[in-house]
């Protein structure tokens, strides 16, 4: 039982759940915020990770640029689905965006050239030269242990990662704040009463779809780095569905909410690997992994039943109709 | 009251299955006027608004606000080129505040786009500013100063009714169209706002059109008034002709053998 113990492994809690965090922000935004139901957010996690590494490894771009160009690239998918889609219902738009992101997880899959293929990006250079995206990375890592004295690796990430995830958050907590953030609440209360008040309803979709995609983007990045490996399936559908739960967990509507269900959810999917005891030592580990979905699954469901506005979030809207 | 009409609709037609839910219908509203459309349940005249403000298209037949035809523009640029509409059930937004609703609907409003946020804040700050002055006059007017600060969900329904009418007012449109905006409004606050209505007209020049089935109401409020029936107009004129036509009895109390 060393690993509970380990500042190790609850820095690396602290990472992941900092990147959902990021991740998360999207679907607050689009959801929460803007009333779309994207179920292919991983999607633009993978535009992004993918992005970085391609024009790091094959175009020879500084890391930093093919970063950004990334973020960039995710916000543009976000436009480009959007634009036929968006004047869509919001159901069928939901189910045009699980296929999107299945069929980038495919492409990811089957063009080798590209990507890596199911290998991942090892294979960017071709087979027999293990491709490395991440060299940039690491100088800027030992940088910031250097200058402020960090010792740990992991804790350097940590720091890198919240300062980035808070900034997101109290960014997203500001605009919602403005004039603008009040057209997106509006469009997601009752889009017809925002259009008849002269509110172009399907450009704030569109605005709202791009800048969840663009932080779900940035969040594939962060993850790139953290793993200095990935492979198409780091982005099954499952991830996607993480970052709803997050939301839902932490409260909707609520942008403070979204880095308490981050850390919430990242405690719980943690803490579930130490289920050691009866009766959950009656499972083998590899039985347990999916036990710990089945207990997150329960909670969830506890949670919308006795508290459905999440943990931070208004009671009182929940109530409204 | 001369010159041409604000709003004219000529010939529109639309058809729900085999139903044609209106049809051929013309109408003119004149500017500066208080005209309302009246007839019986199911004579199109929530349809009619729908074609009028955008959201529905209609098979045949054009409309022109101020002369220009906005016949299939999509409703946003029908209420940008100043005429707004309210809906016949009262839509709050839930879970925005009252003053919110209202500030919704400030017109041209440089805090609304992203980029001007980024680049002018100053301008988008000093907008919000007036427009949060302007909001509360609105609400004032429609009695719910008290609840500028709840949200929107927890009125009743004569109150969302009000806010509906306070919100299509703050977005500054030449032409309102109202539907049913005295439906569940309690009768002392129902004169008052009548007397508001005339009030705004008198001094900003405002055009209203509504539907309304409070005929009392209706006769002593318009200017002129439009009756419909089964998707067609049957009737117009000062309220004075339109209570003696026969046409007018016949679609309210059915037609005589």
């Amino acid at each position: 039982m060393s690993t509970v113990a380990s500042a190790e492994f609850w820095a690396f809690v602290g990472v992941v759940s900092g990147i959902y965090t990021v991740l998360a922000l999207g679907i607050q935004l689009e959801f929460g915020f803007a009333g779309l139901l994207n179920f292919g957010h991983v999607a633009f996690m993978a535009i992004g990770a993918y992005s970085m590494a391609i024009l790091t490894v094959k175009a020879g771009l500084s890391m930093w640029l093919a970063a950004v160009l990334g973020i960039l690239l995710a916000a543009a998918s976000g436009l480009l689905l959007g634009l036929p889609t968006l004047r869509l219902r919001g159901d069928y738009f939901a189910i045009v965006t699980i296929a999107f992101s299945e069929i980038v997880r495919y492409v990811a899959t089957n063009e080798d050239s590209l990507t890596g293929g199911s290998q991942g990006t090892i294979n960017l250079s071709g087979p027999g030269a293990a491709a490395q995206y991440n060299g940039q990375w690491e100088r800027f890592q030992a940088w910031l242990q250097q200058t402020l004295h960090i010792g740990a690796k992991d804790a350097a990430m940590l720091l890198v990662v919240w300062v980035v995830a808070l900034g997101l958050t109290a960014a997203l907590a500001l605009a919602m704040r403005t004039p603008w953030g009040r057209v997106l609440k509006a469009v997601r209360e009752d889009e017809d009463v925002a259009a008849s008040l002269g509110k172009n309803v399907l450009a704030y979709k569109l605005q709202a779809l791009a800048l969840g995609s663009a932080a779900a983007g940035l969040a594939g990045c962060l993850y790139a780095w953290q793993f200095s490996f990935f492979s198409p399936d780091d982005f099954a559908p499952l991830l996607t569905f993480f970052a709803w739960m997050i939301v839902i967990l932490g409260g909707l509507g609520r942008t403070f909410a979204v880095p308490v269900g981050a850390l919430a959810f990242g405690l719980v999917f943690a803490g579930t690997r130490f289920f050691d005891f009866a009766p959950f030592s009656y499972f083998d580990s590899a039985e347990r992994a999916y036990l710990r979905l089945i207990v997150i699954g329960l909670l969830i469901i506890l949670l919308v039943l006795f508290r459905p506005w999440g943990l931070l979030g208004r009671r009182q809207e929940a109530l409204l109709e | 009251m001369s010159g041409p009409p604000i709003l004219e609709v000529r010939g529109v037609s639309r058809r729900f299955g085999g139903l044609w839910a209106v049809d051929s219908a013309s109408l003119s509203v004149e500017r500066g006027s208080i005209t309302s459309l009246i007839g019986p349940n199911g004579a199109g005249k929530s349809t009619l608004f729908n074609i009028v403000s955008g959201f529905l298209r209609p098979d045949s037949g054009s409309v022109l606000f101020e002369g220009r035809a906005i016949t299939g523009r999509p409703p946003h640029r029908i209420a940008q080129a100043g005429l707004v509409r309210t809906f016949q059930t009262p839509r709050a937004l839930a879970r925005l505040t009252v003053l919110d609703n209202l500030l919704l609907a400030t017109p041209c409003h440089p805090g609304e786009r992203l980029g001007r946020l980024l680049l002018a804040p100053g301008a988008a700050r000093r907008r919000e500013r007036q427009a949060v002055e302007r909001a509360r006059d609105l609400l004032r007017l429609v009695r719910l100063e008290r609840h500028a600060d709840d949200l929107a969900g927890v009125l009743s329904g004569g109150q969302r009714k009000l806010l509906d009418l306070g919100r299509a007012l703050m977005a500054e449109p030449r032409l309102v169209l109202l539907d049913e905006p005295m439906a569940g409004v309690n009768p002392v606050v129902r004169n008052q706002l009548l007397e508001h209505i005339a009030r705004v007209r008198e001094e900003l020049g405002v055009t209203f059109f509504f539907v309304e089935h409070d005929l009392e109401a209706v006769m002593r409020a318009s200017d002129q008034v439009v009756v419909m029936s089964q998707g067609r107009v049957i009737a117009s004129g000062p309220p004075s002709t339109i209570r003696s036509q026969a046409a007018v009895l016949d679609a309210y109390l059915g037609a005589g053998p």
